[in-house]
């Protein structure tokens, strides 16, 4: 874990506060030196408070070349920035008066809190609001409501900003790592594919030469098929495991997964499918039993179809195989006389989610149309609306 | 006149063992090569009638030479043969203009039969391609519900197309369909040929912004 005082994301945060900070000054500056102007007759000591003026106007302008490098921004900047705006304060006496009413530098001493709160956090801006807010209340023969007033803002906005810059640079030291890590797990992604790809070219090339001949070659052909067949699955399942709606499934990877080399073929959508849970579980079970009821009645190896067709608001799986077919009426009748196999196992599974199961039967195959209901994605129903 | 075949694979034991079966197969290689830039320098020299072409090979990628190949000369047919049979990418090649799809681990037979079926113009379906095309022209019928602005001109399939497509998805061989259906073998293909077209005429537009954006255009 980097430490959100020193990494770059929560320097680049300080920089971008700071210099938002500058501005501000100015118009701190401006303002300290037009009300000094206005009052200039209060003045007791003329030239003192011409001095504490220009030390303003100079100290303003060397803050706003001193803050912009993060190197320049040492703690003797910072203690002479906090050290500056507490000596105008406690020379207010001496220009004006043990009677004053306003400070020499008025509101002009924000900037050394702020840039104590930007760089030091909710300690620095509470440190400085404290020590600022004291002096000014300490230096007064009678502190009047709205002397506390004040004193109590610089005590708060001194903490509540230090207190948000801390929140912001953890944000951004946070959003930065999480980067880092999508951008790493991206490249891992990237060489995995190139590893993956290199692999099923072998598998494939070895399956092809296995089918040329026979005897050990053609055994380690159809392991090689049956190994790349996995590969492929795996590769699709991970490309499809985004991240998921809590409670949800992806139908898609999850039915890609039964794909069997030259047996069992599974054709879907090229986007995820999401489902909720015990639908997709049920589902899943029903394809499962479907192609065993295939190995059973058609053929150990007998070739099945599995196509998975997405619809706004429900999904079709169809189970396709070749086999001679079960003449009409029999699997009601097997199920009327209690003898409940595939007909109970399929169409109980669908029925406990609100779906369908028929089978249609002719010459060219059989086939289970399974159909579950789907809840419409919200957002597309608004928009059509 | 023996058909001209162009052979596109970085794998050089992948495309010596196909380059060998089309050879022994009486087709005439007219060129091999191994990268995008290759591919397409030597398809512009010999103007192959069908290319043979693995999805994964070094920049520019199978798809964007598919979309290249295609657009510059529409009469030589593209037929992927991938081995990892990314579904984006597939459904992309096909999409940019590619006539037919297989994967690697097809048998020599079921190669050659491909390559002379494509030659034909003769669309190379394999039940899982049948199976994302039908995905993506749902997709597109419910983007198109959804924005209700209703795109004139965008494709979409008519009832009996998406028929035949759902059956070839379904492992059934355009035979067991013309039979299902009651139609003649070539009524069949007629109507695959015109998923296809409906398929690459949509996306016209996208690819040449495609082509544009991976730089293919200053190739």
């Amino acid at each position: 874990m980097v430490s959100t005082w020193a990494s770059a994301a929560a320097t680049a945060v300080e920089d971008r506060l700071l210099r938002a900070l500058t501005p501000l000054r100015v118009i701190l500056l401006i303002n300290a030196v037009a009300l000094n102007v206005y009052r200039a007759d209060s003045f007791q000591r003329p030239l003192a408070g011409t001095v504490c003026v220009v030390a303003m106007i100079a100290w303003t302008g060397y803050a706003a070349w001193a803050y912009a490098d993060a190197r320049r921004r040492t703690r003797w900047l910072l203690g002479a920035d906090l050290g500056l705006a507490l000596t105008l304060l406690l020379s207010t006496p001496l220009v004006k008066g043990s009677g004053f009413n306003a400070t020499v530098p008025g509101f002009w001493i924000a900037g050394a809190l702020l840039a104590w709160a930007v760089h030091y956090r909710l300690p620095g801006g509470l440190f400085a609001g404290v020590l600022l807010a004291s002096v000014d209340l300490v230096l007064r023969d009678h502190i009047q409501q709205s002397d506390y007033n004040n004193a109590f803002l610089l005590v708060i906005t001194g903490s509540v900003v230090g207190f948000m810059c801390g929140s912001l640079q953890q944000m951004a030291t946070e959003r930065d790592a999480a980067e880092r890590a999508a951008a790493m797990a991206t490249e891992r992604a990237r060489l995995a594919r190139a590893v993956h790809d290199g692999v099923l070219q072998v598998l494939a090339l070895m399956q092809r030469h296995g089918a040329e001949h026979e005897g050990v070659i053609a055994e380690l052909g159809d392991l090689a098929g049956e190994q790349e067949q996995r590969l492929r699955a795996l590769i699709r399942a991970e490309d499809a495991s985004g991240v998921r709606p809590a409670g949800s499934v992806d139908i898609v990877a999850a039915l890609t997964r039964l794909e069997r080399p030259g047996i069992v073929t599974v054709a879907v959508p090229a986007f995820a499918v999401d489902l909720p849970a015990p639908v997709a579980e049920e589902l899943l079970a029903a394809a499962r039993a479907c192609l065993d009821n295939v190995r059973h009645h058609v053929g150990e190896d007998a070739p099945a179809w599995l196509l998975l067709e997405a619809f706004p608001d429900r999904v079709e799986l169809s189970v396709r195989d070749q086999g001679p077919g079960i003449p009409e009426g029999r699997l009601d009748e097997a199920a009327s006389q209690g003898r409940l196999g595939v007909s109970e196992a399929i169409r109980g599974r669908l029925d406990q989610v609100g779906g369908t199961a028929s089978l249609t039967s002719d010459s060219l195959g059989t086939e289970w149309q399974l159909v579950v209901p789907r809840e419409q994605d919200r957002t597309l129903r608004q928009e059509a609306s | 006149m023996s058909l001209r075949v162009m052979v596109i694979d970085d794998h050089p034991m992948w495309s010596e063992a196909v380059e060998r079966d089309l050879a022994q197969a009486g087709y005439d290689v007219v060129a091999v090569a191994a990268d995008g830039r290759q591919a397409l320098a030597r398809f512009a020299a010999t103007l192959p009638d069908v290319v043979v072409l693995d999805l994964q090979i070094p920049a520019p990628d199978g798809v964007a030479v598919t979309a290249e190949i295609t657009r510059q000369r529409p009469a030589t047919r593209v037929l992927v043969l991938s081995a990892s049979g990314e579904q984006g990418d597939v459904l992309a090649a096909v999409t940019a203009g590619a006539t037919g799809y297989l994967v690697k681990s097809a048998s020599r037979e079921e190669l050659l039969a491909a390559v002379r079926r494509v030659a034909d113009g003769v669309p190379v379906f394999t039940p899982g391609l049948a199976g994302l095309l039908l995905g993506e022209f749902q997709r597109r019928s419910d983007a198109a519900g959804a924005t209700s602005i209703g795109r004139p001109g965008e494709p979409q399939l008519t009832e009996r197309e998406t028929e035949v497509l759902r059956m070839v998805a379904k492992g059934m061989s355009y035979r067991q369909i013309a039979e299902r259906l009651v139609l003649s073998h070539r009524t069949v293909q007629n109507h695959v040929q015109n998923v296809l077209r409906k398929l690459q005429m949509h996306n016209r537009v996208e690819l040449t912004r495609y082509v544009i954006e991976r730089g293919l255009d200053e190739v």
